[in-house]
């Protein structure tokens, strides 16, 4: 991986369901160490953008290069290792202890039959005091509340030490405090851990005050790409978004 | 093992003692009763043998010994042909089935998944009921064609299954399993039409159905023994991908795991250490349901742990079972098992406290 | 999966065969080992000047595996309780020293022990007798895991299962083979057929042939019938006694629709009651629609017991005596040989 260039590059990037195109030729670079948010309505296509990005899915035209290289020539376990994507709160099956999810993050560095090593232990330590959870470790996760999990997933993610972390709407189940505090966090792992960070919000609120690069979406295409303040303007409220910008209080100065 | 290191060296979270503690402690439990009714298992049956016989035999068998004792044939043909081969052969099967049972278990999210999800059971039992009616007899080292078609039999149903199910797109998992269930009742329907025209053959067909390790020889055992152990260890090799889809599939997938080709493999091993079971041992239910549960009310859900363990503790209660249906006489080993382990393993779901109870 | 409904059925059913003993397949169609049981014993033995010197031999039998028994038997396991009159009958009833449970006649095999029972073998009890030969039952009455690890170490199983009233001739000629008794064998299987076949010209020629149900068994929870499957043994044995057979009309069914057998009419039931099946002319008066049959609205529905007609052993001339008696009421039979 080499240190020059940006981190995650896409260009030309299609995505198309059937006849259906979700992603219509979309371009943008994300530099190493930075932090970006992803805006739009319901179905402008930021989900299927993360899912191309990551490697999840083939586009049908178009390129992601990850530090250089085509995404989809890098091995599974090494991209893990580059790119952790918080996992939808899923229902486990069996009773589980928070500390032994957690633990699941650590897979891709994990060789086959020794187990954990102390690093990893180290790793699953660091990722449940960032985000707060101590007092759930011996928790069977199964009991939380729905936002107590989101957190739980996101120390999954951060347990992978991945120097990219990818976010999908990480604040739906949370209440306000826990959703200033799980900003904060993705900002400190940014500005001190020097992770590059890339997360899908619905609010816009948090996009403009958290992220000084804000990527608005609409019908599959990139439609503003910049600080919060160009981005995130009257008329692009007004056309993207469909509501009247004076209802919507930003920390920006509204264009 | 990386369940002790992270117990210990997690535990400044204040994981309790014994939690950290039992994984071990089960599995040496697990381990001791395994040996204690191998012992028994050889020691006790419907023919009275001496202790110094019997230790005789193996010693002079195994290591060549001779301690001085002396054996008439038959009890030398009793405790080496008869019972060891027997016994081992059930804790063969049930580690095979108490393997499966919890692989299936994860893979498909399921805590009431079994070896039999699959439709392998009428699969084997409809491919014994063929053999059965068949008008030839074959017999290829001890196997006749009862075992050759109950095998084939429960692969089949398994690869037809996985092929018109699928696991793909959202709800895969239940449209792979309601397939089985389909295939399964088909199969079923067809089982029973051939028991239905059967005439006197049906015993054969309803003893395959009942299970039981009457069969059991060394030439059995050595046939199905490196299937059902290498399909073991190679789903225990795979643990962490069934860890990883403990959190969905698109998690495993971000955690570097190929999860479509991990779960047709994982499948395939599954129904492989199932079918060689069922073939020796026709349907012996209860041990793949809920030996996995049981294990994992001790320690946990995680692979590592939950394999092993359960192969262990599958093979104990098996071959618990087989020893009483043998002293008692004449009842069936699942019937056994159930009116034996059910109990146990309710008092376990009301009792235990260990931070895993469902 | 077997609903537990099919399960229980299937019990009962299975119980059915055992008490009857006679759930043999026709089988020629459907069973490789049903064409040989016509293979005659070998022919040095019936050259053979006395019985003793036969041995060693090498009987086929019933399912056309052939088994060496070096020397003449001293000490038999007697797998089926047909196969434990046909050794008592033969005069072996002192070298045998263990039968199956359902082992009930003569009275010395009674006391003897047990180490089968219909649906399984103590093999390991079978193996520490050391036994010079196993007399095992066919068609599954033997479970074949049982066969194989008793070959597996060499212990000499001869299986024996008739499917026809000829069948047994041969099966008490071939245990003769086995044990050393051909002559004793041969006389009495020269016996048997003659009184057989005289009841049945008897019965044969008493008068018009009536239609007969030999009620194998009824459930009175689910009015499910079993009667004789065509070309069973049962079947022939009622023919045999001069008279027209209701069977299920197919070869491998023992279950009949109530409906079906109101269509045939029987105009005699004859009720086949053992220890474990004890129908009374009375209950089978009061199954719900059975009064639209002959047989029941005249009142002739006759026990007879069950054993002797459906046992492929020796006492078959006296079970086709009793059915006979059941059949033709007023008829005098020759008297016993």
């Amino acid at each position: 991986m080499t240190q020059d260039g940006p981190i995650l590059a896409m260009s030309d990037l299609t995505v198309a369901y059937g006849p259906r195109t979700v992603i219509d030729r979309a371009s943008l670079t994300i530099a190493r160490g930075e932090r970006m948010a992803m805006v739009g309505p319901n179905g402008a296509g930021k989900s299927t953008l993360l899912r191309a990005m990551t490697g999840m899915l083939v586009p049908r035209s178009g390129s992601v290069r990850l530090a250089g290289d085509a995404i989809e020539h890098v091995a599974r376990a090494s991209l893990a290792r580059t790119i952790a994507v918080v996992p939808e709160v899923a229902d486990l099956p069996f009773a589980m202890p928070v500390v032994e999810v957690v633990a699941l993050g650590r897979l891709p560095h994990d060789p086959p039959f020794t187990g954990l090593r102390s690093s990893d232990v180290a790793a699953i330590n660091r990722a449940i005091e960032r985000v707060g959870i101590e007092h759930l470790r011996t928790r069977d996760i199964r009991e939380l509340s729905m936002g107590e999990r989101q957190l739980v997933f996101i120390a999954v993610a951060l347990a992978q030490s991945a120097p990219i972390l990818v976010v999908d709407e990480p604040t739906a189940h949370l209440d306000i405090r826990h959703q200033v505090e799980v900003m904060q966090l993705l900002v400190e792992l940014n500005e001190r851990d020097g992770m590059t960070i890339v997360a899908v919000l619905h609010d816009l609120a948090l996009a403009a005050h958290f992220f000084p690069r804000v990527v608005v979406l609409d019908g599959g295409r990139i439609v503003a790409d910049g600080p919060p303040a160009e981005t995130l303007d009257g008329t692009t409220i007004r056309t993207v978004f469909g509501v009247d910008p004076a209802l919507v209080r930003l920390p920006v100065p509204a264009g | 093992m990386s369940a002790g290191a992270l117990s210990r060296d997690l535990d400044s979270g204040g994981i309790a003692a014994w939690v950290r503690a039992r994984p071990i402690a089960v599995g040496l439990v697990a381990g001791v009763t395994l040996v204690a009714i191998l012992v028994l298992g050889v020691g006790l049956g419907s023919v009275k043998i001496g202790t110094d016989e019997v230790v005789g035999v193996i010693l002079s068998k195994t290591l060549g010994l001779d301690i001085g004792v002396t054996w008439s044939p038959a009890t030398e043909a009793i405790v080496w042909e008869l019972r060891l081969p027997r016994v081992l052969t059930s804790m063969v099967v049930g580690c095979g089935l108490a393997i499966a049972g919890a692989t299936f278990q994860g893979l498909l999210r399921n805590p009431l998944a079994d070896p039999y999800v699959l439709g392998t059971a009428s699969g084997a039992a409809l491919g014994a009921a063929i053999a059965v009616l068949l008008p030839i007899q074959v017999v290829v080292i001890e196997f006749g064609l009862l075992h050759g078609f109950a095998f084939a039999g429960a692969l089949i149903s398994a690869w037809l299954v996985f092929r018109l199910g699928g696991t793909g797109g959202p709800g895969g998992l239940t449209r792979l399993l309601l397939t089985g269930y389909a295939v399964g009742s088909v199969l079923a329907a067809m089982l029973t039409m051939a028991m239905y025209v059967s005439g006197a053959e049906l015993r054969q067909i309803f003893s395959f159905l009942l299970g039981g390790l009457g069969g059991a020889s060394w030439v059995r055992l050595l046939v199905a023994a490196p299937l059902i152990f290498g399909a073991s260890a190679l789903i225990i090799a795979r643990g962490r991908a069934l860890d990883a889809m403990l959190l969905g599939d698109a998690a495993a997938r971000h955690l570097g795991i190929d999860v479509g080709r991990e779960r047709g493999i994982l499948l395939a091993l599954a129904s492989m250490a199932t079918a060689a079971a069922v073939a020796i041992s026709g349907l012996i239910g209860f041990v793949g349901l809920v030996v996995p549960h049981l294990v994992r009310l001790l320690v946990g859900p995680a692979a590592n742990r939950v394999l092993p363990i359960s192969a262990v503790v599958g093979a104990a209660l098996v071959s618990a079972a087989d020893l009483v249906a043998r002293l008692v006489g004449d009842v069936p080993v699942g019937v056994v098992m159930a009116l034996l382990g059910a109990p146990f393993f309710l008092f376990l779901l009301q009792r235990t406290r260990s931070g895993y109870e469902l | 999966m077997l609903t537990q409904d099919r399960r229980r059925r299937v019990v009962r059913t299975l119980t059915l065969c055992a008490v009857v003993a006679a759930c043999s397949s026709p089988a020629a169609t459907t069973t490789p080992t049903a064409a040989t049981t016509a293979v005659p014993p070998s022919p040095t033995l019936a050259a053979s000047p006395t019985q003793a010197a036969a041995f060693p031999v090498t009987v086929t039998d019933d399912e056309g595996t052939a088994i060496e028994i070096a020397s003449e038997p001293v000490t038999i396991v007697s797998l089926t309780p047909a196969n434990t009159e046909i050794l008592f009958a033969l005069g072996a009833g002192d070298r045998v020293v263990a039968t199956d449970d359902g082992s009930d006649h003569p009275e010395a095999a009674v006391a003897l022990p047990d180490v089968a029972t219909f649906a399984t073998v103590d093999v390991e009890k079978v193996v520490a007798l050391e036994p010079d030969l196993v007399v095992a039952g066919g068609l599954g009455f033997t479970p074949d895991d049982a066969i194989t690890r008793l070959r597996g170490l060499d212990i000499p199983v001869v299986v024996v299962y008739a499917t026809s009233v000829d069948a047994v001739y041969d099966d008490i000629e071939l245990i003769g083979t086995a044990t050393g008794t051909s002559d004793t064998a041969k006389t009495l299987t020269g016996d048997m057929r003659a009184e057989i076949d005289s009841i049945s010209a008897a019965a044969s020629s008493a008068g018009t042939k009536p239609r007969v149900l030999y009620e194998v068994g009824y459930d009175d929870t689910t009015g499910a019938i079993y009667a004789p499957a065509d070309t069973s043994f049962v079947a022939e044995m009622v023919t045999l006694a001069g008279a027209e057979t209701i069977t299920t009309g197919d070869p491998n069914t023992y279950e009949m629709s109530l409906e079906t057998l109101i269509a045939e009419d029987p105009q005699i039931i004859v009720l086949g009651t053992n220890p474990f099946y004890t129908p009374t002319p009375d209950a089978v008066a009061k199954r719900p629609g059975w009064d639209a049959m002959t047989a029941v609205r005249n009142g002739d529905v006759r026990p007879v017991s069950d054993i002797e007609i459906t046992r492929p052993g020796p006492r078959l001339p006296l079970g086709l005596r009793n059915l006979v008696g059941a059949i033709w009421p007023d008829l005098t039979l020759p008297a016993a040989s």
